[in-house]
């Protein structure tokens, strides 16, 4: 056998591939020849150091990772065979969407609705609303035209001989003696009044301190007012009265 | 002398080993928990060192082995046992390796490695001597291996691939051909060429090295 034939069959004997007649004559030919004996036993230990490579250990993470990863895709294996595990998993996965996307706004939505109503509970007291003065009350279309109503005092009949109106600023004064300008505010309350004539008599400081009048509306919106309270000669009789708010 | 490195046993009876595949199969498909553990505990050793062993690379390694794993088990439902579930597995291994190669030396070949200390690198668990082997012994080892890693990286991948599977993962010359998709007759070639390679290599390495200096001296 030429060493050339040998060398090629050298790694077929080492991996046990020759027939026995063929492996005799090969392994006789090594024993005889220096440079093919030399390449078996070099081959030989070249497997042997390459057999020990195969004893590498996996590390622990990648070991972690794939533990992790046959634990999903058995998940996920489940989820394909049993339709009730794929409904269960479905939900299961709304569900953490859900609670994920919630959480972040879920404290800071209570947080607001608590303590918008602390503010609320503690601002409530302070809180004035208009009150409802019945007959008193005078009101005013939406341009701010006038709109009479009766000046009722009550059920003194002495009382309605007063000869006390509220008239428009702009309308003819001249039979009266004392005349005074109320400002309304929106609340339809006196928050201002000035003299225009005469002095200011115990009659008008109950009107300016106690009535309560329908303010005046601007479109709608409440909106502060101007009302001239006229007096003639006291004593005399009550007479009706009307009212000018003027937006 | 050659004769006891020889391997001259009997073949295998498959058998058994066929009916534990199938059975592993059936179970995974079914869902049960510990076949995914069984199939972890008896693979993922052999892919690792496979993968490993043909990429040169940990990080690389332990991408491709977790890449490999999801395709079996995405996959194992067509799965047909037309070959052992074992060939089958170390095809993905190579097929995905064989990617991941490409995928290298088109991205990441001019990348520079910060760490590039691998001491450094290590967990401290990994660099606590351990008493078994002696320092020498454990050196020694070593660089036999970083000889060996640094040989094979020379070779081609076809033949890189031919002597990983029969001299590392110890796989017999049909299952290579099933793993590799090629003949018999190109698996012997390829192994044959891949060995007589890794020796020119190991030899040239060795030939290059200088010449260890002994300097003798009395114990005092």
């Amino acid at each position: 056998m030429s060493c050339e034939n040998a060398q090629e069959r050298i790694s077929l004997l080492l991996d046990g591939r020759l027939p026995a007649a063929e492996r005799e004559n090969v392994l006789t030919h090594a024993d005889a020849c220096r440079e093919c004996g030399s390449t078996l036993a070099s081959l030989q230990g070249q497997r042997a150091l390459l057999r020990k490579m195969a004893q590498v250990p996996v590390p622990e993470v990648v070991a972690a990772r794939l533990s992790v990863l046959a634990s999903h895709e058995r998940e996920r294996q489940l989820a394909r065979v049993n339709i009730g595990e794929r409904l269960r998993r479905t939900a299961a996965n709304i569900d953490l969407v859900f609670e994920n996307l919630m959480r972040p706004v879920a404290l800071p939505v209570t947080g607001g609705l608590l303590s918008t109503l602390l503010l609320f509970g503690l601002m409530m007291p302070s809180l004035s609303f208009s009150h409802q003065n019945g007959g008193y009350d005078f009101s005013t279309a939406p341009q701010g035209s006038l709109v009479a109503n009766p000046w009722d005092l009550g059920a003194d009949d002495d009382a309605r001989d007063f000869p006390i109106i509220f008239a428009s600023p702009d309308q003819a004064k001249s039979d009266y003696v004392n005349i005074v300008n109320l400002t309304i505010d929106e609340s339809g309350r006196v928050a201002d009044w000035s003299i225009v004539r005469g002095q200011v008599t115990d009659e008008m400081k109950d009107i300016i301190l106690f009535s309560h009048f329908v303010p005046a509306t601007t479109f709608g919106v409440r909106t502060s007012g101007t009302i001239q309270v006229r007096q003639s000669l006291p004593p005399c009789k009550y007479t009706s009265c009307s009212a000018t708010v003027r937006g | 002398m050659a004769t006891s490195i020889l391997d001259l046993s009997a073949p295998k009876t498959l058998d058994g080993a066929e009916s534990d595949d199938l059975r592993l199969v059936e179970s995974l498909r079914a869902g049960a928990a510990p076949a995914y553990e069984e199939l972890l505990s008896r693979f993922q050793q052999p892919v690792y060192a496979l993968a490993l062993r043909l990429l040169d690379d940990p990080s690389e390694s332990a991408d491709v082995v977790q890449e490999v794993f999801l395709k079996v088990f995405r996959n194992i439902g067509a799965f047909r046992a037309q070959s052992s579930l074992k060939t089958w597995i170390y095809r993905i291994t190579v097929n995905e390796a064989h990617n991941a190669r490409r995928w290298f030396f088109r991205h990441r070949r001019r990348e520079v490695e910060l760490d590039s200390e691998p001491e450094e690198a290590r967990n401290w668990k990994d660099v606590i001597p351990d008493g078994c082997i002696s320092p020498f012994d454990a050196a020694f080892e070593r660089e036999q291996h970083v000889m060996i890693e640094a040989a094979l990286e020379k070779l081609s991948p076809i033949f890189r691939e031919a002597v990983v599977l029969r001299d590392i993962t110890d796989m017999s010359y049909e299952e290579i051909a099933e793993v590799l998709g090629v003949s018999l007759g190109t698996v012997k070639s390829r192994i044959l060429r891949g060995r007589e390679a890794l020796r020119a290599e190991l030899a040239g390495s060795l030939k290059d090295r200088p010449a260890p200096r002994l300097v003798p001296k009395t114990a005092e």
